[in-house]
Parts: structure tokens; C-alpha cells; sequence
């Protein structure tokens, strides 16, 4: 037997061996019966300094164990199927969510397009329409949350599309590029050069509240 | 040197699907765990198959096992649970009552429920194993027999040892393996004149 590698034996069951070490010698280990014998006595001698008293020995107890797990599949027949389908749901989580949300993104824009063909202020109203608060809408009337916004009278036609913008502005992190360029498009093609003029400060803010 | 990492990469191996690998493992750890369970119950065959019990339950949940404790912290918390629930079933099932039997008497335990496979000739040799490794160790140089002592009794690292015994750490690895060779040539006559004998007996 080698000197060098019954020495390694020896730092390995004292877990004293380099780790890359100790997986080569794991290796040759689990197969070289002489080496096991060997591994074994050391273990005996361990628990006769330690005076474990009542312990057999000399019992066949690694035997029994063995002769049990060679009715058992070896785990790697187990563990990699169970590794595959987990890889395989790992692999299909992004798509299933990228799925979802492209899902969500179509239905919302044909559901905006179903709703509001591209005229001014028809889309105003239905894009804001199910926001949480339309007070910034009702100009001050006093009125409650409605889904029905007012028509609004010529001179503040506007600023529901200002809002509008702000609104896709504030939102902008939550809402998906395809919507956001839907409405800003809609908006661009909406809006007249004075809009920029009369845009309320606070908009953004009262409708991200 | 990282701690554990022996039993890690016999673990992995094992986990890849080499039952050699827990064979490795069943033989380092045997002793240890029946002595574990023999906390709960007294019996020595009883306490073997416990301990049976515990490694096969180990090697079932070993897929499960990621490394982030010991290997043998692992099979510990197994072997705890397998040794109540055995006593808690044990407790459940009819008792056998032995007016003669003293209850104080601890050789009723050692001696009196042996199984067919506990047989005198393997008594004996246990006896003999312990006689010849205690020879062995008495045998050994000073330097030796510190060393091993140190590592096996009080479970000190090699850097540890180093420190006590005032030399360097590859000192230290050579000193236990020569003991530990030195053990072996003695212990290896019994185990090749006497277990095949004793197992062939039981």
C-alpha cells in the first residue's frame, strides 16, 4: 500500500485533507475494499480511546446497512429527475411571467383601442376614467369619484391631456413600452402647442395619489 | 482547511449516486452512533438497529442534505429522532413482564436480550479488539501516543496539536498516521484471525 496515500487516508478521516484532495481520495475510497477495511479500523481505534463502552466492535453494522441500500435505486436515479423538472421550471418561470404580462399588455391595447379610436377627448376620458381620484377632471365642482367624467367645456379641454402625460410620466416605471407609446402617440397627436402653457403643476402628484 | 470537507465529498458522491461512498461513511460514524443511541436505550442490539434505522433514513433524505450544517450534525438530529420514536413505539406495545429479572440489574440489558447475532465469540472479540488496541496505543512512542490521543480523546485539530505539542502542523498529520499504522499491524492479525471466525458464527 502506499505510504503517501494511507497518510492522506488518515488527514481525510480526521477531515484534514485539502478539499480537492479529499474528493479524488472519496473517490477511490468508495471503491477500493482494502481502503474501506482500512478507513473502518481507524474508526475502531476511535472509539476504543474514547472507551465506548457497549459498542460491539467487531458488529456488521456498515454490512446490514449495505445489504438494505443494495435493494434501494441509487439517489442519482432519484435526485435527477427531480433536478431536471426543477431546472425545467426554472427555465419556464421568465417565459411563463414574460407570457402573462405580453398577455395583459395586448389585451389592455386592444381594449383601449376597442374604447377610444384615437380622437382626443374620448381617450382622455376613458384612460382616466379608471384612475382612483377624476377630481383633478371635475374642475373644482365639489363633485365625488366617478367613473363618468364630465364633459368638459372647450377652454379645459386640454388639460385632461396634460394630465394625461403626467399621469403616463408618473407611471411610466409601472407601464409597459408598448402601452406608454400608445398613449404618449395618442397624446402627441392630440395635444395643440398652447397645452404646455396651462399645465398644472400638481397633476402628477394628485393623480399618483 | 475546511471543516467537514472529507464527509462533504463523500457525501456528494453518494448523492451522484455511489452507495460505496456511504459505506465510507456508515463505517466512520457506526461506533458513534450506536454509542448516541444507546443514551435512549440500553440494549446494544438495540441500539444497532437504531442505528441502522438512522443511516438508512440518512441515506434516504441525503438528495435533501445541501451542507449547510455537518455531515454528522445532520445524521446526529436523525438518529435522536429515530431513537425517541423507537422508545416512544417500544413503550406502546405490550411489555413482557420477568418477575425474577432485578431491575437494577444492568447485565439484564447487556446480556439477558441479546439477539441471535450477539453471540460470546463476538463478545469476546470485541474484548480482544479493545485489549489489542489499548496494547497497541501503551506500545507506542510518547510522541505517538500524545498525538493520537490528543486527535481521538479531545478531538483537537491538527493545528491545535501543533500548538500543545509545539511542532509544526505536517508533524503532527505524520505522527497520528504512524500511530495509526502502527495500531493497524496489530489490530489487522485480529481482524484476519478472528471476525471472518465471528462472523461466520453469527
Amino acid at each position: 500500500m502506499n505510504e503517501e496515500l494511507d497518510s492522506q487516508l488518515s488527514a481525510m478521516f480526521d477531515d484534514e485533507l485539502l478539499p480537492a484532495e479529499c474528493e479524488l481520495l472519496a473517490r477511490r475510497l468508495s471503491r477500493d475494499e482494502h481502503l474501506k477495511a482500512r478507513w473502518g479500523r481507524y474508526a475502531i481505534m476511535g472509539a476504543v480511546i474514547r472507551a465506548e463502552r457497549g459498542v460491539r466492535l467487531n458488529a456488521p453494522l456498515a454490512g446490514r446497512v449495505n445489504a438494505v441500500l443494495l435493494a434501494e435505486p441509487a439517489l442519482a436515479a432519484d435526485a435527477a429527475p427531480r433536478h431536471r423538472n426543477q431546472a425545467r421550471l426554472r427555465w419556464w418561470q421568465p417565459l411563463a411571467g414574460a407570457a402573462v404580462a405580453a398577455g395583459v399588455a395586448t389585451v389592455s391595447i386592444m381594449w383601449l383601442r376597442a374604447q377610444a379610436p384615437l380622437s382626443a377627448t374620448p381617450l382622455v376620458t376613458q384612460v382616466t376614467a379608471p384612475g382612483r381620484v377624476t377630481a383633478p377632471t371635475a374642475s373644482g365642482s365639489g363633485q365625488g369619484d366617478s367613473y363618468v367624467v364630465p364633459r368638459p367645456k372647450p377652454a379645459a379641454a386640454l388639460v385632461p391631456s396634460t394630465e394625461l402625460a403626467n399621469y403616463v410620466v408618473a407611471h411610466s416605471m409601472f407601464s409597459s413600452p408598448v402601452a406608454r407609446r400608445n398613449l404618449l402617440s395618442a397624446f402627441m397627436t392630440s395635444e395643440s402647442p398652447a397645452a404646455g402653457a396651462q399645465e398644472p403643476k400638481n397633476d402628477a402628484k394628485a393623480i399618483a395619489q | 482547511m475546511s471543516a467537514d470537507a472529507s464527509d462533504l465529498s463523500l457525501v456528494r458522491r453518494v448523492q451522484r449516486g455511489d452507495k460505496g461512498a456511504f459505506d465510507a461513511l456508515v463505517l466512520k460514524y457506526q461506533h458513534k452512533l450506536v454509542k448516541l443511541v444507546m443514551r435512549y436505550v440500553r440494549n446494544p442490539a438495540e441500539a444497532e438497529d437504531i442505528a441502522q434505522e438512522a443511516f438508512i433514513k440518512a441515506y434516504r433524505a441525503l438528495p435533501q442534505f445541501r451542507g449547510d450544517s455537518a455531515f454528522y450534525t445532520w445524521l446526529y438530529r436523525i438518529a435522536i429522532n429515530t431513537a425517541k420514536n423507537a422508545v416512544v413505539s417500544r413503550d406502546r406495545s405490550p411489555v413482557e413482564y420477568d418477575l425474577d429479572r432485578n431491575n437494577n440489574d444492568e447485565s439484564y440489558d447487556m446480556q439477558g436480550r441479546m439477539k441471535d447475532s450477539e453471540t460470546p465469540e463476538g463478545l469476546v472479540l470485541t474484548d480482544e479488539i479493545r485489549s489489542t488496541v489499548n496494547a497497541a496505543i501503551d506500545a507506542l512512542p510518547e510522541d505517538l501516543r500524545t498525538a493520537i490521543v490528543l486527535r481521538e480523546l479531545e478531538g483537537l485539530s491538527y493545528e491545535e496539536i501543533a500548538a500543545a505539542m509545539d511542532c509544526p502542523v505536517g508533524t503532527v498529520r505524520s505522527r497520528i498516521f504512524r500511530a495509526r499504522e502502527a495500531i493497524d499491524r496489530r489490530l489487522r492479525e485480529v481482524f484476519e484471525g478472528g471476525l471472518g471466525r465471528a462472523e461466520e458464527l453469527g
